[in-house]
């Protein structure tokens, strides 16, 4: 089971890693998500041990699942969403203020601009 | 938290919140003059279940430091008019994540709380709505995020191998570990403390951010933010895996020798500010690491000093370049002797304390060259900058009010204050290395 998931954890986070390199400032989140649910799985698989629900009460000598690690993924979990949501508004600002989410269209625009400041300096 | 920070009451509330957090402080801090810590165990819970709060020397220092840049910073935001509805409610915010973080004994609850303190600035780096900062603010929120994912990798990985997630189990189990996954553990938890410092390969996020944020924005990021790595790198470094430090010193000092070189010159060819002042913030964070490297009672109480040193200066030089008028200019100056370690300023005691860091390692002619031909270069580009804006350019708009440059004055005083009478400073930081292990002298 450790080994499945060690495996699936790498290819979360290379799949993630290789998307947030992409210049699409939506890939860049979706890599973020990508990547976070790999952090999620690895805090699941640090604790994962086979048993019955750990609610109360327990009967003696059963084994018990982890509850430690539930609890942790789930906090992880929120915090995700609230990064991504957070991440999402920012590209939307990016989107409002420039009208492109590409990282290449934006270094353009952005060299054009400095340009046109540099030429009226000079004509100054 | 929904009354809109625009209006003047909201914004003084802010500030008295923040200065009610400092004082509450102080008191901590005098009552743990007596004690070596105090702990808290959340809803009562029994130890060892419930989730610890401890606060020690180490902690108290670097929540005071932060606290009052976060005091100063929103006084002097109050004082220009916020222009932001969620400006006071966000500053709050990251002190109570900061305090958290400086204070809790859980390495989990330390992600929350740092992901608390990271939210809340990623949200405030946007604050100007400058069309250029947004890009800058993206690309901060992003490698943050991928340095707090690791963080939470590593978190993870600690439990597996410990089975615990209390700081003081941790430090103790982790000397049954195997080699192979303590190093990887100590690894990722160093690049991700390195990213939210700055350090020199991963800082490329840091420069950009700086050069458009707010001048309060600015000083809170490169005053109280940058806290959160240098704290984790001497409370989980030093304090938890003082052993894998010591394993890797080698490549941590190289990599601090990097960081002040390239942060160096990089400031030195650059005009703007913002970006001197942020390339700096790379090389001096490389100091920090350098001390951190060498270890010991003194290099350890050198680390703690430099980052408190560092916050003040970098608060004090980012709240100037925005004033002007009669005094900003010396107060500008202050900083900078400050940055380059010039007496009788703050940061002449945390050279000196560099200094005998690098007497105490292994090669000290090497480090202490370096040390001399770093603060040389810092006095250079500090210079620089001072005379390119204070002497070259035209002094452009109206004078600043006298209420905000007062304060930039004062902030310039306590600099030169603490240079003049150095022994508390030095004495905290002496009594935050003896909480680490290998800290006490």
């Amino acid at each position: 089971m450790i080994v499945l998931l060690s495996a699936v954890i790498g290819i979360l986070f290379g799949a993630g890693a290789f998307l947030m390199l992409k210049p699409d400032l939506f890939r860049v989140v979706i890599g973020m998500v990508v990547i976070s649910n790999a952090a999620n799985l690895t805090l699941m698989a640090s604790g994962l041990s086979r048993g019955r629900a750990p609610i109360h009460p327990i009967a003696e000598g059963e084994p018990v699942a982890d509850p430690l690690v539930q609890a942790m993924t789930l906090t992880a979990i929120v915090i995700g969403f609230g990064v991504t949501a957070l991440l999402l508004s920012l590209v939307y600002r990016v989107y409002a203020s420039h009208e492109t989410v590409d990282l290449d269209d934006l270094s353009h625009r952005e060299a054009r601009v400095s340009q046109e400041l540099e030429r009226e300096e000079v004509e100054i | 938290m929904f009354a809109d920070g625009r209006r003047r009451w909201v914004a003084w509330a802010g500030v008295v919140a923040l200065a009610l957090h400092l004082a509450a402080l102080l008191v901590l801090g005098f009552e743990l003059r007596s004690v070596r810590a105090i702990e808290a165990v959340t809803g009562g819970w029994p130890q060892g279940v419930g989730i610890r709060f401890r606060a020690d020397a180490l902690g108290i220092v670097f929540a005071l430091i932060s606290s009052s840049v976060l005091f100063t910073a929103m006084l002097h935001e109050a004082l220009r008019g916020v222009r932001s509805r969620a400006f006071p409610a966000l500053v709050l915010f990251l002190a109570a994540g900061l305090t958290g973080l400086f204070f809790t004994a859980d390495v989990f609850n330390f992600f929350v709380f740092f992901e608390l303190s990271m939210i809340s600035a990623y949200v405030l780096s946007v604050y100007g709505e400058e069309r250029k900062q947004i890009g800058g603010a993206l690309i901060f929120a992003v490698v943050n995020l991928l340095g707090s994912f690791l963080f939470l990798i590593a978190v993870g990985a600690i439990y597996h191998v410990t089975g615990t997630l209390d700081m003081r189990a941790i430090a103790i189990r982790f000397d049954d570990v195997e080699a192979a996954s303590a190093i990887m553990i100590a690894v990722t938890v160093f690049v991700a403390f390195g990213v939210k410092l700055g350090l020199f390969p991963f800082h490329f996020w840091l420069p950009p951010l700086y050069t458009g944020a707010r001048p309060a924005v600015a000083a809170i990021l490169a005053g109280a933010l940058a806290n959160i790595g240098s704290y984790g790198l001497i409370r989980f470094g030093a304090g938890i895996l003082p052993n894998e430090l010591r394993f890797g010193s080698v490549v941590i000092l190289l990599l601090g020798v990097a960081s002040i070189v390239y942060g160096s010159a990089q400031a030195l060819s650059r005009r703007a500010v913002g970006e001197v002042l942020a390339y700096s913030a790379i090389g001096q964070a490389g100091y920090i690491l350098v001390a951190l490297a060498v270890g010991g009672p003194v290099g350890y109480a050198a680390a703690v000093l430099y980052s408190v040193v560092n916050a003040l200066n970098k608060v004090l030089l980012f709240l100037a370049i925005g004033l002007r008028g009669w005094l900003v200019g010396a107060a500008f100056v202050v900083g900078g002797f400050s940055v380059a370690g010039v007496p009788p300023t703050a940061g002449f005691f945390a050279k000196i304390a560099m200094f005998q860091t690098g007497l105490a390692a292994e090669r000290p002619v090497l480090i202490v060259a370096l040390i001399f031909v770093g603060s040389a270069l810092s006095f250079v580009y500090m210079f620089q900058i001072y005379q390119h804006e204070y002497w070259r350019t035209e002094q452009v708009g109206p004078e600043s009010s006298r209420v905000r440059r007062a304060v930039v004055v004062a902030l310039a005083l306590v600099v030169v204050g603490l240079g003049v009478w150095p022994e508390p400073m030095l004495a905290l930081a002496q009594e935050a290395a003896a909480v680490l292990p290998g800290g006490r002298p």
